[in-house]
C-alpha cells in the first residue's frame, strides 16, 4: 500500500458512460487481481474506491462509470494530469493450485474486478466468465473478457449475447463448467442470486464487496460488513474478496 | 531552523501535529504509509468499555468540502487497545486516548483504566447521555462541567483533555465549565450534526440519517470557537476543525491552540499530518519564527 502521484496517460470512454483510465506511477507497484485503489478527484474530501482492471509496472488501468459528481470530474482528467492515488489495497482473490476450473460471475461495474482476475489466471486455468451488461451500448472490454476459455455475454434486454442475468447464464453453463470456484462481484441482489443458485453444491464462492468508504486502509471503520459471527469485518482492508458465506449479503 | 516542540500540561509533544481521533485508528495502518513516530501524538479512535458495533451502513457521506460521519463509535473496547495497541503505539509517540461513555459511570471507570497508562485522556462528550434522556453530555454547560469533574475524579496522573462539542449554544461557557469541571486542557471541535439526502431515494444517505460533519468546509466555525474558547480560559487548547495544510494549522494556532489535531485530511490524503509538519517548518523559517509555540495566541484582533 503506498501513497502515490500518478500521470494521467489516456481516460476514454469504452461503453456507455463508462471510461477507461490509465495512469503511470512513479515506480512499478504489484498488484493482486481483486485489489483496488483509491483515486482522489481534486475538489472532494473523499476518494473514489476503484478496482484495479490492469497493472503491467507502473502502468495502470481503472475503468469507472460515470455514477455522481466525482467520477463526472474524473472525465476531465486529460493525458499529463497528475491523480493522487492509495495503491495497491484490499486483499484481493486468491486461489490454490487445486482450483483449476474457474468461473467468474459479475455484473455491472463488478465486471472490472474481475477482469483482474481473468487476465491473472488465463492460460493458467480454465476460465469461464458469465458478464452481465444492461444492455449492449454497456458492453466494454469484450478483448479483455476473451480471454477467458468460455465468454458468455449477458444483457437483461437481450440486446447482445445472453438474454438475462450473468447469474442465470452461469447456472445454465454450470454442469458444463464444473467449476471448482466461482468469483463474482456486482450489485447486491446479483450477489443474493448467486448465493441461493448455487447453495448447497459445495463449490467455494468469492465475493467482491461494495461500500462507501473513508480511510480506503482500515484505520476509520466506516466500511464495514456484517459477518456471519456477528463482527464486523472492514471490507477494505479485510476484503473486498469475501467467502461468499463469511458474510451478510 | 524553528523548534517546533510544544509543550501541553507538562508533556512534551516533538510538534503541535495531531491526527485527530476516529481518523487515524491506533496508527498501525497510518505506519505502514510513513512512520507515525515524527508525529506529536496519536488521538486514538474513541473507546468505550465494552466493544461496540457501531451504526448500519452506509456511515459516510459527502457534500461539498465536507463529510458526513455516524460510525457510532465501533471500537474494540479499552481492554483490547490496552492489550494490543497500546505498547506499540507508546513506543511510537504520545498517545491521547479518546474516551466514551453512555453514563457518567462509565467514563469515570474508563478513565480509571487508563490512568496513568496514557499521556492524555481526551473525552468525547459529543455523545448521548441515556439518563438523560439521549441528550450529548456536551451540549449543556452544566453537564459538561459534571463530565468532567467525574472523569477527573477517577484521574491521578493523566492530564485530562475535555473535546467540546460545537453543537452547543455559548462555546465559551462550555469552554469555562470544562475549565471549572478540572480540565487540564480543552480540544475542539467535535463535528457539526448535519444531514445529506439522495433525493433519488428521497432518503438521508446515511443509515443513521443524521451524521457528524467535518472537512475542509467547518474550519472557518471552528477557528472562531477555538478563538473564543482560547480567550475564555486559561488552561490550554488544541484546535482542530477542517485543517488541510499548514497554513490552516497555523491560523488555529494564531487563534489560540497549543497544537492542532488533523482529521478528515487524512482520507483526502493520507501524508497530510508529515505534510503539514513539513509545512510549518518552512513557514516558521521563511518569516523568520524561532519557535512555533511563540506564534499561540499571536493573533492581533481589527
Ligand atoms: C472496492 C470497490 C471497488 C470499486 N470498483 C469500481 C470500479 O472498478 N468501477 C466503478 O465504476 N465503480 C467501482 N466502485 C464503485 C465506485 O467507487 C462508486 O461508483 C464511486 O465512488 C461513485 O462516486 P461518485 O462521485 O460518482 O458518486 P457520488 O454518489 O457523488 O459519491 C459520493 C460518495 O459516495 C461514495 N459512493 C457512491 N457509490 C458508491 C459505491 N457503489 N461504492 C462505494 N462508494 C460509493 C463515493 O465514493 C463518495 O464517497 C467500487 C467500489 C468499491 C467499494
Ligand atoms: C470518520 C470519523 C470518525 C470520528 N470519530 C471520532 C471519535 O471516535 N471520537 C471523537 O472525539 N471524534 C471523532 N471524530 C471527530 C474528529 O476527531 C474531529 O473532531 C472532526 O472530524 C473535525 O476535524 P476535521 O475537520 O479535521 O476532520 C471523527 C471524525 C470522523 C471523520
Ligand atoms: S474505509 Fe476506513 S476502514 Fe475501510
Amino acid at each position: 500500500m503506498r501513497e502515490l502521484t500518478a500521470a494521467v496517460l489516456e481516460n476514454v470512454r469504452i461503453a456507455e458512460n463508462i471510461y477507461s483510465l490509465t495512469f503511470a506511477t512513479e515506480e512499478a507497484v504489484p498488484v493482486l487481481p481483486g485489489q483496488f485503489c483509491m483515486v482522489g478527484v481534486a475538489g472532494y474530501p473523499l476518494r473514489r474506491p476503484l478496482a484495479v482492471c490492469k497493472a503491467e509496472g507502473e502502468r495502470v488501468t481503472v475503468c469507472y462509470q460515470v455514477k455522481g459528481g466525482g467520477t463526472k470530474s474524473l472525465v476531465g482528467y486529460k493525458q499529463g494530469h497528475r491523480l493522487s492515488v492509495l495503491l495497491p489495497l484490499g486483499n484481493g482473490f486468491s486461489l490454490t493450485p487445486d482450483m483449476k476450473r474457474v468461473a467468474v460471475v459479475g455484473g455491472g461495474v463488478g465486471v472490472f474486478p474481475l477482469i483482474s482476475a481473468i487476465r491473472a489466471y488465463a492460460g493458467e486455468r480454465e476460465i469461464s466468465a458469465y458478464m452481465g451488461f444492461r444492455n449492449r451500448a454497456a458492453v466494454c472490454l469484450r478483448y479483455e473478457m476473451q480471454r477467458a476459455d468460455k465468454l458468455v455475454i449477458a444483457t437483461d434486454d437481450g440486446s447482445e449475447g445472453y438474454r438475462g442475468t450473468a447469474v442465470q447464464a452461469f447456472m445454465e453453463d454450470i454442469e458444463r463448467a464444473k467449476p471448482d470456484v466461482v468469483l463474482s462481484c456486482g450489485p447486491t441482489p446479483m450477489l443474493r442470486a448467486l448465493k441461493n443458485a448455487v447453495s448447497g453444491r459445495n463449490i467455494p464462492v468469492y465475493v467482491s464487496l461494495e461500500e462507501r468508504m473513508g480511510c480506503g486502509i482500515g484505520a476509520c471503520l466506516v466500511c464495514v460488513c456484517d459477518k456471519k459471527d456477528g463482527t464486523h469485518a472492514r471490507v477494505c482492508r479485510d476484503g473486498p474478496v469475501f467467502e461468499i458465506g463469511e458474510v451478510e449479503i | 531552523m524553528v523548534d517546533l516542540h510544544v509543550n501541553i500540561c507538562g508533556v512534551e509533544l516533538k510538534n503541535p501535529v495531531i491526527p485527530a481521533s476516529g481518523t487515524f485508528g491506533f496508527g498501525r495502518e497510518f505506519d505502514e504509509l510513513y512512520d507515525i513516530s515524527l508525529l506529536g501524538a496519536v488521538a486514538t479512535k474513541g473507546l468505550t468499555r465494552e466493544p461496540r458495533l457501531g451504526n448500519p451502513t452506509p456511515r459516510i457521506a459527502e457534500s461539498r468540502g465536507v463529510i458526513l460521519n455516524a460510525v457510532g463509535l465501533q471500537n474494540p473496547g479499552v481492554e483490547h487497545f490496552i492489550e494490543h495497541d497500546l505498547d506499540w503505539l507508546r513506543r511510537k509517540t504520545r498517545v491521547i486516548a479518546n474516551v466514551a461513555g453512555a453514563t457518567l459511570e462509565d467514563y469515570a471507570a474508563i478513565c480509571r483504566r487508563l490512568d496513568g497508562l496514557v499521556d492524555f485522556i481526551e473525552l468525547n462528550i459529543s455523545c448521548p447521555n441515556v439518563k438523560c434522556g439521549g441528550m450529548a453530555f456536551g451540549i449543556r454547560p452544566e453537564d459538561v462541567k459534571e463530565v468532567t469533574h467525574v472523569s477527573k475524579q477517577a484521574l491521578k496522573n493523566t492530564p485530562l483533555i475535555v473535546k467540546l462539542s460545537p453543537n452547543a449554544a455559548n462555546i465559551s461557557e462550555n469552554a469555562r465549565a470544562a475549565e471549572a469541571g478540572g480540565a487540564d486542557c480543552i480540544s475542539l471541535i467535535n463535528t457539526l450534526t448535519g444531514m445529506a439526502i439522495d433525493i433519488e431515494r428521497r432518503r438521508p444517505v446515511l443509515a443513521n440519517n443524521t451524521g457528524g460533519v467535518s472537512g475542509a468546509g467547518i474550519k472557518p466555525v471552528a477557528v472562531r470557537m477555538v478563538y473564543e474558547a482560547a480567550h475564555a480560559v486559561k488552561i490550554p487548547v488544541i484546535g482542530m476543525g477542517g485543517i488541510t495544510c499548514a497554513e490552516d494549522a497555523l491560523e488555529f494556532l494564531m487563534a489560540g491552540a497549543s497544537a492542532v489535531q488533523v482529521g478528515t485530511q487524512n482520507f483526502t490524503d493520507t501524508l497530510a499530518c508529515p505534510k503539514i509538519i513539513a509545512g510549518l517548518e518552512t513557514w516558521c523559517d521563511g518569516h523568520g519564527v524561532g519557535r512555533v509555540r511563540d506564534l499561540v495566541g499571536a493573533l492581533k484582533i481589527n
